[in-house]
């Protein structure tokens, strides 16, 4: 083996340990997030278009969220389509029915989604609901709003909203407005949110807040019998998970020009949302933008590729598989496994040499 | 005439957009303007109808969960593989429908067997969240699948089985053999819990994986033949559906969302409790689209469950594990 890869691996084994790699890595990631629409223009990323890299931010951020309550919790939530129709909703209904600005739609949307989330964590939590129970409450909390939208019609019925011009509440196209004339500066908001949720996710991991989420998913009664507020920090958790989830929704709901029960709260929205932390590797930080970059390109590329209608559903279904028979902790747990592999080959060697 | 009007599942949206199945139409259709005894008996034949249904569709789905402790997401996806299997049968062979239910079940069986085999045996003993997760890899695989090859309009088998009328309340003759198919499959299966060695070992591991184990029952065969019987029954369920209604690959989410319901209603793992909660779910979907208009039966339902869910998640029958 050469010598140079088993002195890089060697490095990469010793960063991996110190306190700053984390952030680190996630500050690298954003930066070259940030990058990316000039990377294009230099030819190296150019097969990608920029609203697919915005479609990808917006699953990378819903499940940035979702991770915070389901990852570091444990508490494996199958609804978080309810907390992004939620913010898509409110943003809309208050820009196009009473004229007033999608960012306080947006932060009312977060607000109730919160709300939502802290109603179904405290009756979730305070029944004791695990598992399979929890997972099937939370997708009925989802449907349950799904069809409350599809059959009243002043929340826009089975037909939903459009969205309205920039003008009609604002002066035009701009960052007050939401609404831009090209995709560049879509691109760089639903980043920022991305950043925003992933410094919280990441601050929330390397808090006495995120010891405690940890603990409460490693062995939930260990954790209150040392007194963590177990039920407390649950509903914490869900209800900032909950609120950012909302953020992508207003996002989607401003992007794209329509937004209907069936877009915003479908079984498969639950799916969309999560997939990108389980792929990536839950409870990490940098596991559901590494899983979003994976699983959206590959399924747009599959859809692009072959006109077959229903492919690119299957390829979810197969990566979903794939990864949790064959990798359940991930993508990013890659490097490591690779790392823990050659130092394994190279200390074999190192027998066999002495 | 009055087969448009039946409580069609496929037709949410429709109904949504105040299409198929609304108390106004049935009254016009009746030459009634307020509901009456007969009215009221036509639902409840409706209702009893659908919920037998339901209560078929719940069946594999709750055995599954009862013996293996697994959330079935790909049952609803198994029903549209069973639904195409049956159309293909009948446009191949030119035979009634009624032949290719057995075909449906045993294909299904095999098919049910493999997913067993190839996505749930290796992780049968990981946390809930990732059985889930793979069966709905399978139901992705599945529908789309199918929506490839026969492509995503709506099919059906040109079959018109007519109506029985009794004192002026239609019974669809199409729903009425689902229901009577599905009471077979619920007293055979029961049988075959209760009175059968093979049965006895699933009921046994059911009720103590590692008991079952230490008295030498081999768990990952009784595994493999729960889930292929489950699947077997969600054939069933899917290849009795092409009777009454028209479908699409979309069709087994509907259907899965409530059986859901009706299995946690019943309470998970029991077989009455799947009918019990199978005619709930039918009544509440009947009277609410006929009362409440549009959907919103569909609120109704969830609320129900949510409310089991909290109060009573062994269900209303439950508590007992595999009967």
């Amino acid at each position: 083996m050469s010598n140079a890869l088993s002195r890089a691996v060697e490095r990469y084994g010793a960063f991996r340990d110190e306190w700053y790699a984390l952030p680190a890595l996630v500050a690298a990631s954003l930066i070259v997030l940030a990058a990316m629409p000039f990377l294009r223009q230099l030819a190296l990323f150019g097969f990608a278009p920029l609203g697919l890299l915005i479609v990808t931010l917006i699953w990378a951020t819903t499940a940035q969220a979702w991770n915070i309550m389901s990852g570091y919790t444990g508490q494996f939530s199958f609804g978080h389509a309810a907390f992004f129709g939620l913010g898509a909703y409110a943003t809309i209904i208050l820009t196009g029915t009473f004229g007033i600005s999608p960012w306080i739609g947006m932060l009312l949307g977060s607000v109730l989604a919160g709300i939502y989330g802290l109603l179904i964590g405290a009756l979730t939590f305070r029944y004791d609901l695990e598992g399979h129970y929890f997972a099937l409450a939370t997708l009925a909390f989802a449907e349950l709003l799904r069809y409350v939208f599809t059959n009243v019609p002043q929340l826009g019925g089975a037909s939903g909203f459009f969205r309205p011009l920039a003008r009609e509440y604002a002066d035009g196209p701009g960052l007050a407005a939401f609404q831009f004339t090209g995709d560049l500066p879509y691109y760089y908001l639903i980043l920022g949110f991305l950043t925003v949720v992933t410094v919280v996710s990441l601050a929330i991991n390397r808090s006495q807040l995120g010891y405690y989420l940890f603990a409460i998913r490693e062995r939930e009664q260990a954790a209150a019998a040392i007194g963590v507020p177990t039920y407390r920090y649950k509903l914490l958790a869900v209800a900032v998970s909950a609120f950012f989830t909302a953020w992508p929704g207003a996002f989607w709901a401003m992007y794209f020009n329509t937004i209907r029960p069936t877009t915003v709260f479908e079984l498969l929205v639950n799916v969309e949302i999560l997939l990108p932390a389980i792929v990536g590797g839950i409870g990490t930080v940098l596991g559901p933008i590494v899983g979003s970059f994976i699983v959206i390109p590959v399924s747009e590329f599959v859809r692009q590729s072959f006109s077959v209608p229903g492919l690119n559903n299957a390829v979810y279904g197969a990566i979903l598989i794939a990864i949790v028979l064959y990798s359940p902790k991930g993508v990013v747990s890659w490097p490591s496994r690779f790392v823990e592999l050659l130092r394994a080959r190279t200390d074999l060697l190192d027998d066999d040499a002495a | 005439m009055l087969s448009s009007f039946l409580p069609d599942a496929c037709c949410r949206e429709a109904v949504a957009l105040g299409g198929t199945f609304d108390a106004l139409g049935m009254q016009a259709a009746l030459g009634l303007s307020l509901p009456s005894p007969t009215i009221f008996a036509q639902y409840f034949v409706f209702a009893v109808l659908l919920g037998g249904i339901y209560g078929l569709v719940a069946l594999g789905l709750t055995m599954i969960f009862g013996v293996m402790d697994v959330i079935n997401f790909a049952h609803g996806a198994l029903m549209v593989v069973a639904m195409y299997a049956v159309l293909v049968f009948s446009d191949a062979t030119g035979l009634s429908p009624f032949f290719a239910i057995p075909f449906a079940v045993l294909l299904l069986f095999v098919l049910g067997v493999l997913v067993y085999r190839s996505t749930i045996a290796p992780i049968i003993d990981a946390p809930q969240e990732n059985q889930l997760i793979v069966t709905f890899g399978v139901l992705l695989i599945l529908v789309s699948g199918v929506e490839m090859v026969f492509g995503s309009d709506p099919q059906q088998l040109g079959l018109d089985l007519g109506s029985l009328e009794i004192s002026g309340v239609f019974v669809p003759q199409g729903q009425l053999y689902a229901l009577v198919i599905a009471l077979v499959a619920l007293a055979g299966t029961w049988l075959f819990l209760q009175r059968t060695m093979l049965g006895r070992a699933i009921r046994g591991t059911a009720d103590n994986r590692d008991g079952a184990q230490y008295v030498g029952i081999d768990v990952p065969r009784i595994d493999a033949l729960t889930f292929g019987i489950g699947a077997a029954l969600a054939g069933l369920a899917g290849a009795v559906i092409p009777l009454f209604q028209s479908f699409t690959p979309a069709l087994g989410d509907q259907y899965l969302i409530n059986a859901f319901v009706v299995v946690v209603l019943g309470g998970l793992g029991s077989f009455p409790g799947a009918f019990v909660g199978g005619l709930i779910i039918g009544f509440i979907q009947v009277f609410g689209s006929a009362y409440l208009g549009g959907s919103t039966y569909q609120i109704v339902i969830f609320m129900a469950f949510i409310l089991v869910l909290l109060v009573k998640p062994e269900g209303l029958l439950g508590g007992s594990g595999d009967e």
